[in-house]
Protein backbone atom coordinates (compact mmCIF):
# COMPACT_ATOMS: atom_id res chain seq x y z
CA UNK A 1 0.00 0.00 0.00
CA UNK A 2 1.32 3.48 -0.91
CA UNK A 3 1.83 6.05 1.83
CA UNK A 4 -0.29 8.56 -0.04
CA UNK A 5 -3.63 7.41 -1.41
CA UNK A 6 -6.37 9.71 -2.66
CA UNK A 7 -9.53 8.34 -4.14
CA UNK A 8 -12.06 10.68 -5.75
CA UNK A 9 -11.24 13.45 -3.29
CA UNK A 10 -13.14 16.74 -3.44
CA UNK A 11 -12.38 19.87 -1.44
CA UNK A 12 -14.88 22.68 -1.34
CA UNK A 13 -14.14 25.94 0.45
CA UNK A 14 -17.38 27.89 0.73
CA UNK A 15 -18.90 27.95 -2.75
CA UNK A 16 -15.61 27.22 -4.49
CA UNK A 17 -14.61 23.74 -5.52
CA UNK A 18 -10.85 23.89 -4.99
CA UNK A 19 -10.06 20.24 -5.71
CA UNK A 20 -12.31 17.89 -7.62
CA UNK A 21 -12.20 14.14 -8.08
CA UNK A 22 -8.52 13.87 -7.24
CA UNK A 23 -7.23 10.30 -7.33
CA UNK A 24 -3.67 9.10 -7.07
CA UNK A 25 -1.51 6.56 -5.31
CA UNK A 26 2.08 7.63 -4.60
CA UNK A 27 4.91 5.84 -2.85
CA UNK A 28 8.09 7.62 -4.00
CA UNK A 29 10.32 9.14 -1.31
CA UNK A 30 10.30 12.59 -2.92
CA UNK A 31 7.27 13.93 -4.78
CA UNK A 32 6.98 17.35 -6.42
CA UNK A 33 3.64 19.09 -6.94
CA UNK A 34 3.69 21.77 -9.62
CA UNK A 35 1.09 23.94 -11.31
CA UNK A 36 -0.13 27.51 -11.69
CA UNK A 37 -1.10 29.83 -8.85
CA UNK A 38 -4.59 28.98 -7.69
CA UNK A 39 -4.54 25.53 -9.31
CA UNK A 40 -5.02 23.74 -5.98
CA UNK A 41 -1.43 22.68 -5.15
CA UNK A 42 -1.37 24.20 -1.69
CA UNK A 43 -4.83 22.84 -0.90
CA UNK A 44 -3.56 19.40 -1.87
CA UNK A 45 -0.59 19.84 0.48
CA UNK A 46 -2.85 21.09 3.30
CA UNK A 47 -5.18 18.16 2.71
CA UNK A 48 -2.34 15.66 3.06
CA UNK A 49 -1.10 17.49 6.17
CA UNK A 50 -4.55 17.37 7.77
CA UNK A 51 -4.96 21.17 7.75
CA UNK A 52 -7.86 21.04 5.30
CA UNK A 53 -10.45 18.31 5.19
CA UNK A 54 -11.90 16.60 2.15
CA UNK A 55 -15.57 17.20 1.43
CA UNK A 56 -15.79 13.99 -0.58
CA UNK A 57 -13.81 10.85 -1.36
CA UNK A 58 -11.28 9.02 0.78
CA UNK A 59 -7.71 9.87 1.67
CA UNK A 60 -5.02 7.86 3.48
CA UNK A 61 -1.70 9.36 4.49
CA UNK A 62 0.84 6.93 5.98
CA UNK A 63 -2.12 4.58 6.34
CA UNK A 64 -4.11 7.10 8.41
CA UNK A 65 -7.24 9.10 7.69
CA UNK A 66 -6.27 12.80 8.26
CA UNK A 67 -9.79 13.66 9.48
CA UNK A 68 -10.21 10.78 11.94
CA UNK A 69 -6.61 10.21 13.03
CA UNK A 70 -5.53 13.87 13.03
CA UNK A 71 -3.55 13.66 16.28
CA UNK A 72 -1.66 10.52 15.30
CA UNK A 73 -0.99 11.90 11.83
CA UNK A 74 0.41 15.18 13.17
CA UNK A 75 2.94 13.26 15.21
CA UNK A 76 4.28 11.74 11.99
CA UNK A 77 3.90 14.62 9.54
CA UNK A 78 5.63 18.01 9.55
CA UNK A 79 4.55 20.96 7.40
CA UNK A 80 6.81 23.79 6.26
CA UNK A 81 5.21 26.88 4.74
CA UNK A 82 6.67 29.51 2.41
CA UNK A 83 6.62 32.34 4.96
CA UNK A 84 8.81 31.39 7.92
CA UNK A 85 7.51 34.32 9.99
CA UNK A 86 4.20 32.58 10.47
CA UNK A 87 5.88 29.41 11.75
CA UNK A 88 8.02 30.95 14.45
CA UNK A 89 6.25 30.78 17.78
CA UNK A 90 8.91 31.31 20.45
CA UNK A 91 11.14 34.34 20.89
CA UNK A 92 14.55 32.65 20.69
CA UNK A 93 15.93 30.13 18.23
CA UNK A 94 16.56 27.32 20.75
CA UNK A 95 13.15 27.81 22.39
CA UNK A 96 11.42 27.72 19.03
CA UNK A 97 13.07 24.43 18.05
CA UNK A 98 12.22 22.99 21.48
CA UNK A 99 8.61 24.11 21.08
CA UNK A 100 8.08 21.40 18.44
CA UNK A 101 8.73 18.74 21.10
CA UNK A 102 6.56 20.36 23.75
CA UNK A 103 3.58 18.05 23.33
CA UNK A 104 5.80 14.93 23.06
CA UNK A 105 6.18 13.00 26.29
CA UNK A 106 9.95 12.75 26.18
CA UNK A 107 12.38 13.07 29.11
CA UNK A 108 13.84 16.58 29.43
CA UNK A 109 17.39 15.34 28.66
CA UNK A 110 16.22 13.61 25.50
CA UNK A 111 14.43 16.78 24.36
CA UNK A 112 17.57 18.86 24.97
CA UNK A 113 19.71 16.33 23.11
CA UNK A 114 17.38 16.29 20.12
CA UNK A 115 17.16 20.09 20.01
CA UNK A 116 20.97 20.43 20.14
CA UNK A 117 21.40 17.79 17.46
CA UNK A 118 18.82 19.42 15.16
CA UNK A 119 20.34 22.90 15.61
CA UNK A 120 23.80 21.50 14.80
CA UNK A 121 22.45 19.82 11.68
CA UNK A 122 20.87 23.04 10.42
CA UNK A 123 23.81 25.26 11.41
CA UNK A 124 21.82 27.12 14.06
CA UNK A 125 23.90 26.31 17.14
CA UNK A 126 25.65 29.70 17.09
CA UNK A 127 22.25 31.42 16.88
CA UNK A 128 20.61 29.47 19.72
CA UNK A 129 20.09 32.50 21.98
CA UNK A 130 19.24 34.98 19.21
CA UNK A 131 15.77 36.50 18.86
CA UNK A 132 13.97 34.39 16.24
CA UNK A 133 12.32 37.33 14.52
CA UNK A 134 15.63 39.19 14.09
CA UNK A 135 17.08 36.45 11.87
CA UNK A 136 17.49 36.86 8.11
CA UNK A 137 14.90 35.29 5.81
CA UNK A 138 17.17 32.33 5.04
CA UNK A 139 17.97 31.73 8.70
CA UNK A 140 14.27 31.92 9.58
CA UNK A 141 13.41 29.29 6.99
CA UNK A 142 16.22 27.07 8.29
CA UNK A 143 14.74 27.53 11.76
CA UNK A 144 11.30 26.54 10.46
CA UNK A 145 12.83 23.44 8.85
CA UNK A 146 14.75 22.65 12.02
CA UNK A 147 11.51 22.93 14.02
CA UNK A 148 9.92 20.48 11.59
CA UNK A 149 12.78 17.97 11.46
CA UNK A 150 13.42 17.89 15.22
CA UNK A 151 10.20 15.89 15.51
CA UNK A 152 11.70 13.24 13.21
CA UNK A 153 8.68 13.11 10.92
CA UNK A 154 7.97 10.30 8.50
CA UNK A 155 6.61 12.79 5.97
CA UNK A 156 7.62 16.41 5.40
CA UNK A 157 5.21 18.57 3.43
CA UNK A 158 6.89 21.73 2.15
CA UNK A 159 4.70 24.37 0.51
CA UNK A 160 6.98 26.59 -1.58
CA UNK A 161 9.68 26.61 1.09
CA UNK A 162 12.14 28.54 -1.07
CA UNK A 163 9.71 31.17 -2.37
CA UNK A 164 11.12 34.07 -0.30
CA UNK A 165 14.78 33.09 -0.44
CA UNK A 166 17.81 34.13 -2.48
CA UNK A 167 19.60 31.49 -4.58
CA UNK A 168 22.15 30.57 -1.89
CA UNK A 169 19.59 30.15 0.88
CA UNK A 170 17.15 28.41 -1.45
CA UNK A 171 19.82 25.83 -2.24
CA UNK A 172 20.68 25.32 1.47
CA UNK A 173 17.01 24.80 2.34
CA UNK A 174 16.49 22.46 -0.64
CA UNK A 175 19.58 20.42 0.25
CA UNK A 176 18.21 19.86 3.76
CA UNK A 177 14.84 18.83 2.36
CA UNK A 178 16.44 16.32 0.02
CA UNK A 179 18.89 14.95 2.60
CA UNK A 180 18.90 11.20 2.88
CA UNK A 181 16.96 10.09 5.91
CA UNK A 182 13.86 8.39 7.09
CA UNK A 183 11.52 11.15 5.92
CA UNK A 184 9.52 11.28 2.72
CA UNK A 185 9.00 14.63 1.04
CA UNK A 186 5.95 16.18 -0.61
CA UNK A 187 7.21 19.41 -2.16
CA UNK A 188 4.90 22.05 -3.61
CA UNK A 189 7.04 24.31 -5.76
CA UNK A 190 7.22 26.78 -8.62
CA UNK A 191 10.93 26.07 -8.92
CA UNK A 192 11.02 23.59 -11.79
CA UNK A 193 14.68 22.73 -11.19
CA UNK A 194 13.73 21.68 -7.67
CA UNK A 195 10.81 19.65 -9.01
CA UNK A 196 13.25 17.80 -11.28
CA UNK A 197 15.25 16.68 -8.22
CA UNK A 198 12.24 14.68 -7.01
CA UNK A 199 11.56 11.05 -7.90
CA UNK A 200 8.00 11.76 -9.05
CA UNK A 201 6.04 14.84 -10.09
CA UNK A 202 2.35 15.69 -10.02
CA UNK A 203 0.90 18.41 -12.24
CA UNK A 204 -2.18 20.12 -10.79
CA UNK A 205 -4.40 22.19 -13.07
CA UNK A 206 -7.75 23.79 -12.30
CA UNK A 207 -8.27 21.77 -9.14
CA UNK A 208 -7.55 18.41 -10.72
CA UNK A 209 -4.52 16.22 -11.23
CA UNK A 210 -3.55 16.64 -14.89
CA UNK A 211 -0.58 14.28 -14.92
CA UNK A 212 1.62 12.13 -12.70
CA UNK A 213 4.97 10.75 -13.78
CA UNK A 214 8.70 11.22 -14.09
CA UNK A 215 9.65 14.81 -13.17
CA UNK A 216 11.39 15.57 -16.51
CA UNK A 217 8.28 14.55 -18.45
CA UNK A 218 5.83 16.34 -16.19
CA UNK A 219 7.89 19.54 -16.14
CA UNK A 220 8.19 19.41 -19.93
CA UNK A 221 4.43 18.97 -20.22
CA UNK A 222 3.89 21.94 -17.90
CA UNK A 223 6.32 24.09 -19.87
CA UNK A 224 4.50 23.29 -23.12
CA UNK A 225 1.36 24.63 -21.49
CA UNK A 226 3.24 27.78 -20.52
CA UNK A 227 4.30 28.34 -24.11
CA UNK A 228 8.03 28.26 -23.14
CA UNK B 1 6.34 46.66 29.41
CA UNK B 2 6.65 43.43 27.52
CA UNK B 3 10.38 43.45 26.93
CA UNK B 4 11.45 39.96 26.00
CA UNK B 5 14.11 37.85 27.61
CA UNK B 6 17.66 39.14 27.75
CA UNK B 7 20.20 36.42 28.59
CA UNK B 8 22.31 36.92 31.71
CA UNK B 9 23.55 35.22 34.86
CA UNK B 10 22.55 37.67 37.61
CA UNK B 11 20.45 36.76 40.68
CA UNK B 12 17.17 37.46 38.88
CA UNK B 13 18.23 35.16 36.04
CA UNK B 14 19.30 32.40 38.42
CA UNK B 15 16.12 32.51 40.48
CA UNK B 16 13.66 29.84 39.21
CA UNK B 17 10.63 31.27 37.42
CA UNK B 18 8.07 30.19 40.07
CA UNK B 19 9.69 31.79 43.15
CA UNK B 20 10.72 34.79 41.05
CA UNK B 21 7.09 35.38 40.02
CA UNK B 22 6.06 35.26 43.68
CA UNK B 23 8.83 37.65 44.83
CA UNK B 24 7.98 40.13 42.09
CA UNK B 25 4.27 39.79 42.82
CA UNK B 26 4.88 40.63 46.48
CA UNK B 27 6.99 43.68 45.56
CA UNK B 28 4.43 44.89 43.01
CA UNK B 29 1.58 44.44 45.50
CA UNK B 30 3.57 46.24 48.17
CA UNK B 31 4.23 49.18 45.88
CA UNK B 32 0.61 49.25 44.69
CA UNK B 33 -0.74 49.40 48.24
CA UNK B 34 1.39 52.35 49.32
CA UNK B 35 -0.61 55.44 50.28
CA UNK B 36 -0.61 58.35 47.83
CA UNK B 37 1.98 60.73 49.22
CA UNK B 38 5.31 62.29 48.23
CA UNK B 39 7.39 59.88 50.28
CA UNK B 40 5.52 56.89 48.86
CA UNK B 41 6.35 58.09 45.36
CA UNK B 42 10.00 58.14 46.43
CA UNK B 43 9.68 54.59 47.85
CA UNK B 44 8.14 53.37 44.56
CA UNK B 45 10.97 54.89 42.55
CA UNK B 46 13.47 53.47 45.04
CA UNK B 47 11.94 50.00 44.67
CA UNK B 48 12.34 50.21 40.88
CA UNK B 49 15.95 51.31 41.13
CA UNK B 50 16.63 48.66 43.78
CA UNK B 51 15.19 45.84 41.65
CA UNK B 52 17.13 46.90 38.57
CA UNK B 53 20.37 47.64 40.43
CA UNK B 54 20.82 43.89 40.85
CA UNK B 55 23.58 42.50 38.56
CA UNK B 56 22.16 41.06 35.35
CA UNK B 57 19.56 43.83 34.96
CA UNK B 58 20.80 47.45 35.09
CA UNK B 59 19.80 51.07 34.83
CA UNK B 60 19.81 50.95 31.03
CA UNK B 61 17.13 48.26 31.12
CA UNK B 62 15.14 50.30 33.64
CA UNK B 63 15.34 53.34 31.37
CA UNK B 64 14.16 51.26 28.37
CA UNK B 65 11.21 49.93 30.34
CA UNK B 66 10.18 53.42 31.47
CA UNK B 67 10.48 54.77 27.93
CA UNK B 68 8.28 51.89 26.70
CA UNK B 69 5.44 52.94 29.02
CA UNK B 70 5.95 56.70 28.73
CA UNK B 71 2.56 57.34 27.12
CA UNK B 72 0.70 55.40 29.81
CA UNK B 73 2.56 57.40 32.44
CA UNK B 74 1.83 60.71 30.72
CA UNK B 75 -1.88 59.96 30.39
CA UNK B 76 -2.03 58.78 34.03
CA UNK B 77 -0.18 61.86 35.27
CA UNK B 78 -2.25 64.31 33.20
CA UNK B 79 -5.57 62.76 34.23
CA UNK B 80 -4.64 62.65 37.91
CA UNK B 81 -3.29 66.22 37.86
CA UNK B 82 -6.65 67.49 36.67
CA UNK B 83 -8.74 65.56 39.21
CA UNK B 84 -6.61 64.92 42.30
CA UNK B 85 -3.79 67.46 42.59
CA UNK B 86 0.00 67.16 42.23
CA UNK B 87 0.83 64.92 45.24
CA UNK B 88 -1.73 62.25 44.37
CA UNK B 89 -0.89 62.50 40.66
CA UNK B 90 2.85 62.00 41.14
CA UNK B 91 2.40 59.25 43.74
CA UNK B 92 -0.14 57.31 41.67
CA UNK B 93 1.93 57.64 38.50
CA UNK B 94 5.04 56.49 40.37
CA UNK B 95 3.12 53.46 41.69
CA UNK B 96 1.80 52.54 38.24
CA UNK B 97 5.26 52.99 36.75
CA UNK B 98 6.89 50.90 39.49
CA UNK B 99 4.30 48.10 39.20
CA UNK B 100 4.68 47.82 35.42
CA UNK B 101 8.44 48.18 35.34
CA UNK B 102 9.11 45.76 38.21
CA UNK B 103 6.81 43.13 36.73
CA UNK B 104 8.73 43.61 33.45
CA UNK B 105 11.73 42.04 35.20
CA UNK B 106 9.98 38.68 34.93
CA UNK B 107 9.96 38.65 31.12
CA UNK B 108 13.34 40.36 31.00
CA UNK B 109 15.11 37.67 33.04
CA UNK B 110 13.06 34.52 32.29
CA UNK B 111 13.01 32.57 29.01
CA UNK B 112 9.49 32.29 27.59
CA UNK B 113 9.66 28.48 27.69
CA UNK B 114 10.20 28.67 31.50
CA UNK B 115 7.36 31.16 31.81
CA UNK B 116 5.19 28.78 29.86
CA UNK B 117 5.94 25.95 32.31
CA UNK B 118 5.19 28.17 35.33
CA UNK B 119 1.97 29.48 33.81
CA UNK B 120 0.87 25.95 33.03
CA UNK B 121 1.49 24.85 36.61
CA UNK B 122 -0.18 27.96 38.02
CA UNK B 123 -3.26 27.47 35.87
CA UNK B 124 -3.74 23.80 36.70
CA UNK B 125 -6.35 24.54 39.40
CA UNK B 126 -8.41 26.29 36.71
CA UNK B 127 -8.86 22.95 34.94
CA UNK B 128 -11.99 22.29 36.99
CA UNK B 129 -13.45 25.44 35.40
CA UNK B 130 -12.74 23.75 32.06
CA UNK B 131 -9.82 26.08 31.33
CA UNK B 132 -7.10 24.10 29.54
CA UNK B 133 -3.88 25.22 31.33
CA UNK B 134 -1.64 24.22 28.42
CA UNK B 135 -3.72 26.18 25.96
CA UNK B 136 -4.02 29.22 28.23
CA UNK B 137 -0.25 29.31 28.86
CA UNK B 138 0.42 28.89 25.16
CA UNK B 139 -1.89 31.82 24.40
CA UNK B 140 0.23 34.04 26.63
CA UNK B 141 3.48 32.81 25.04
CA UNK B 142 2.14 33.29 21.52
CA UNK B 143 0.91 36.78 22.42
CA UNK B 144 4.37 37.73 23.69
CA UNK B 145 6.14 36.41 20.62
CA UNK B 146 3.62 37.94 18.20
CA UNK B 147 4.35 41.49 19.35
CA UNK B 148 7.57 41.86 17.30
CA UNK B 149 5.75 40.44 14.26
CA UNK B 150 2.92 42.97 14.61
CA UNK B 151 5.51 45.75 14.98
CA UNK B 152 7.14 44.61 11.72
CA UNK B 153 3.79 44.38 9.94
CA UNK B 154 2.95 47.89 11.15
CA UNK B 155 6.26 49.16 9.72
CA UNK B 156 5.65 47.42 6.40
CA UNK B 157 2.12 48.81 6.07
CA UNK B 158 3.37 52.33 6.90
CA UNK B 159 6.19 52.03 4.36
CA UNK B 160 3.80 50.77 1.67
CA UNK B 161 1.49 53.67 2.50
CA UNK B 162 4.34 56.18 2.13
CA UNK B 163 5.61 54.51 -1.07
CA UNK B 164 2.20 55.03 -2.65
CA UNK B 165 2.06 58.66 -1.57
CA UNK B 166 -0.39 58.12 1.26
CA UNK B 167 -0.46 60.52 4.17
CA UNK B 168 -0.82 59.67 7.84
CA UNK B 169 -4.49 58.72 7.56
CA UNK B 170 -5.50 56.33 10.34
CA UNK B 171 -8.18 54.75 8.15
CA UNK B 172 -5.75 54.07 5.30
CA UNK B 173 -3.40 52.46 7.81
CA UNK B 174 -5.92 50.56 9.93
CA UNK B 175 -7.62 48.56 7.19
CA UNK B 176 -4.53 47.01 5.54
CA UNK B 177 -2.93 46.49 8.96
CA UNK B 178 -6.00 44.65 10.17
CA UNK B 179 -6.01 42.51 7.02
CA UNK B 180 -2.33 41.50 7.30
CA UNK B 181 -2.65 40.93 11.06
CA UNK B 182 -5.64 38.63 10.55
CA UNK B 183 -3.84 36.79 7.74
CA UNK B 184 -0.89 36.33 10.06
CA UNK B 185 -3.19 34.99 12.79
CA UNK B 186 -4.66 32.52 10.32
CA UNK B 187 -1.26 31.31 9.16
CA UNK B 188 0.00 31.09 12.75
CA UNK B 189 -2.98 28.92 13.63
CA UNK B 190 -2.07 26.56 10.78
CA UNK B 191 1.57 26.51 11.88
CA UNK B 192 0.60 25.67 15.47
CA UNK B 193 -1.65 22.88 14.26
CA UNK B 194 1.13 21.58 12.02
CA UNK B 195 3.50 21.59 15.00
CA UNK B 196 1.24 19.36 17.02
CA UNK B 197 -0.75 21.93 19.05
CA UNK B 198 -4.34 20.78 19.32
Amino acid sequence: MSYLELDDVDVRLGDTEVLRRVSCSLDERTIAVIGDNGSGKSTLARLVGGLTHATGGTIRVLGLDPARDATRLRRRVAVVFSNPDTQIVMPTVAEDVAFSLRSDKLPRDEKTRRVDEAMRRFGLTELAGRASHDLSGGQKQLLALCGAFVRRPDLVIADEPTAYLDARNARRVADHLFEEGRHRLLLVTHDLALARRCEKAVLVQDGAIAAVGAPDEIVAQYEVGLGC
Amino acid sequence: MLTLYRPGDGPWHRLPAGPKSLVLLVIVLGVSLLPASWWCAAVAVGACVGCYAVPGAGMRDLFRQVVAVRWILLVTLAGQLVFTGPENAVANTARVCAAVVISGLLTLTTPVSELLDVLERAMRPLAWLRVDPQRAALTVAVTLSTLPVLARLEREVREAQRARGGGRSLRLFAIPFLVVALKHADALGDALTARGVR
